[in-house]
């Protein structure tokens, strides 16, 4: 009877109100129309035309840029680049943080100012975090060589970002400092979230502590971890400040990321036409890349939500 | 009657939190002490090198000296009298706060409907995070061609307007697991109470996700405040450059002022900083979280 009742209840709420969902995303859809779907129009337009910095739309070429495109070994090298660096650091970022997010939960006691301050280094403008780790690593008179040479570890000084070996591992360390302190942020706020309940039963039930996180902690934090993975991903495929401060896509072409290749095609060759198509490719290119990481989060909603 | 329920599950989960938070042993507890001790050094000391530098004197940067042979206090000074630092804070902050604003009040119901209602399908799912996988060096162009036919270039809503956008698919993304989180059949009791769907939304809903809309939002402050690029082309005038872009006139064409640059950049963390550490405090686990599970 009684459940009877709540349900035509519920129906009635439902029916009346049926128009409600598609408000509520109207206005993100709106402003997705603006932000996304006109900018690739605009995109996909420029990219069939031959169009130079201030003098754009000088002849229509079709898929020319595009076929440009797959000839053009160093775009294709930087996009794997692009890859070899964004999969080992994000990796690292997210079990690093991952960590620092569960060692966090157990300091209570001024704990809100502890987590301040790990966020320093994602409030510190991107112009002089590349500056800091500039004058940290620099070959003359930076702090890191000044350490070297002091303790006898090396007679002469050295250029890290000028050594094929060591110019990728620098820009990973500055981008983990910079850019774990995100994780640990969005992982200990989905540690908050979790029900305590469970947590609670399992240790009345006797489970250890260690039991209780490998068993129930860390599965309901998967899904979470995932999304939080998936867009550090992606903005480390994305990665243009550090490289573009640091090593200038160099020595050679050994840090030249898809994103810095876009920015000389663009900004140094003046081929905004080209960079348009390539732009293009790059997206797409990371649609492909992260498409596992989605399926991945629909299975892992499914298997624990 | 519901308040006495509410006082009664705060009280249950106060007590729960005491026991799950059980005191380790000593050696863990002087373990975890060393972690935190070495996290904290990992990530402050690049910021404690920046004060030194803020107060070095030119020649000293890079001489490979950890510490000045004398205190340049004048960079401080100096870095306010090179550019109008306290005006590029004024507009980064006005521009951080309007464009977190948008994002939020955009991304958080249309989260709702798509979790709870499926409304869009995989299809806006994916929609949304498309926008996020070009790099901006090009796409920027077409906005810049937008903003300029609004009358919005070179304006702080305007940048505010972009910036609030750009950041809609890190908030859609993040905000979705915790709203897969909060349990259905509470809603669905709610809406037998009579709540509709946005009062459903807004009184039950909201209040279990308060962890995961603080932690989105100080993103999107943070991702809005040091953004650079857009910054960079949609505004050219002292009155709307952002702060990031003015740290970036500190680089001359051949002598970089390194002190006053981390004088400036140390000086705009500190807004974004107290801002953080506001919100921080909604970050734990909040009574009213609690009572409404329990």
């Amino acid at each position: 009877m009684q459940a009877a009742r709540k349900s035509t209840t519920t129906r009635r709420r439902w029916n009346t109100q049926r128009y409600v969902p598609a408000l509520l995303v109207a206005p993100m859809v709106l402003g997705l129309l603006v932000f996304a779907v006109y900018p690739l129009i605009y995109l996909l337009i420029l990219s069939s035309s031959e169009s130079l910095l201030g003098k754009p739309f000088q002849a229509w070429i079709g898929l020319e840029n595009y076929r440009a495109a797959f000839a053009d070994q160093t775009f294709l090298a930087s996009l794997l680049r692009s890859i070899a660096f964004a999969l080992p650091v994000t990796v690292a970022e997210l079990i690093l943080g991952l960590a620092i997010a569960v060692l966090l939960q157990h300091t209570i006691r001024g704990g809100h100012i502890v987590r301040t301050l790990i966020l320093l280094p994602l409030m510190t403008p991107p112009v002089m975090v590349a500056v800091a780790w500039k004058l940290i690593l620099s070959p003359v008179g930076g702090l890191l060589n000044a350490a070297l040479l002091g303790f006898g570890l090396s007679d002469k000084p050295v250029s890290v970002l000028g050594s094929a070996t060591w110019a990728f591992p620098s820009i990973a360390l500055a981008d983990a400092w910079q850019w774990t302190p995100f994780i640990i942020l969005l992982v200990f706020a989905a540690l908050q979230a979790q029900p305590v309940e469970l947590r609670q039963a399992a240790m009345i039930d006797g489970a250890s502590e260690g039991q209780v996180f490998r068993d129930i902690t860390l599965p309901l934090l998967i899904p979470a971890v995932v999304a939080i993975g998936l867009i550090r991903f992606i903005t480390a495929l994305k990665l243009f400040d550090l490289v573009y401060a640091l090593t200038q896509g160099g020595p050679g072409f050994d840090t030249t990321v898809g994103s810095f290749h876009i920015y000389r095609v663009a900004l140094e060759q003046f081929n905004v036409g080209y960079a348009a198509a390539l732009t293009v490719l790059f997206g797409l290119f990371v649609s492909l890349v992260t498409l596992p990481i989605v399926i991945l989060r629909d299975w892992s909603l499914r298997r624990w939500l | 009657m519901s308040a006495s329920r509410a006082a009664a599950s705060r009280a249950r989960t106060s007590a729960l939190r005491e026991n799950t938070t059980a005191r380790p042993s000593g050696q863990w507890r002087l373990l975890r002490w060393v972690a935190l001790g070495l996290v904290l050094l990992f990530f402050l000391a690049p910021i404690a090198y920046l004060a030194l530098v803020s107060l070095k004197p030119q020649p000293e940067v890079l001489s490979g000296r950890l510490l000045p042979s004398r205190i340049a206090w004048e960079n401080w000074p100096n870095a306010f009298g090179t550019v109008d630092v306290l005006l590029f804070l004024r507009n980064s902050i006005v521009v951080a706060g309007l464009s977190a604003a948008l994002t939020m009040l955009l991304s958080v119901p249309a989260v709702y409907a798509m979790v709870r209602f499926r409304t869009g399908g995989s299809l806006l799912r994916s929609v949304v995070l498309s926008s996020y996988v070009a790099p901006p060096i090009v796409a920027v162009i077409p906005l810049f061609y937008l903003l300029k036919w609004s009358q919005l270039i070179d304006t702080l809503p305007g940048l505010a307007l972009v910036h609030g956008l750009a950041n809609l698919p890190v908030a859609v993304w993040l905000l979705e697991s915790f709203v897969r989180e909060v349990p259905r059949d509470i809603e669905e009791a709610s809406w037998v109470d009579g709540a509709g769907r946005v009062g459903t939304l807004a009184h039950i809903v909201l209040p279990i996700i308060v962890p995961g809309l603080v932690a989105v939002t100080i993103i999107c402050i943070i991702l809005s405040y040091n953004e650079f690029l857009f910054a960079l082309v949609l505004t050219y005038r002292p009155d709307t450059q952002t702060l990031p872009v003015g740290v970036a006139l500190f680089q001359g064409d051949r002598l970089v002022q390194f002190g006053q640059m981390a004088a400036a950049s140390l000086t705009g963390m500190i807004p974004v900083y107290l801002v953080a550490l506001f919100f921080q405090r909604g970050l734990v686990r909040g009574l009213t979280g609690g009572a409404i599970r329990g």
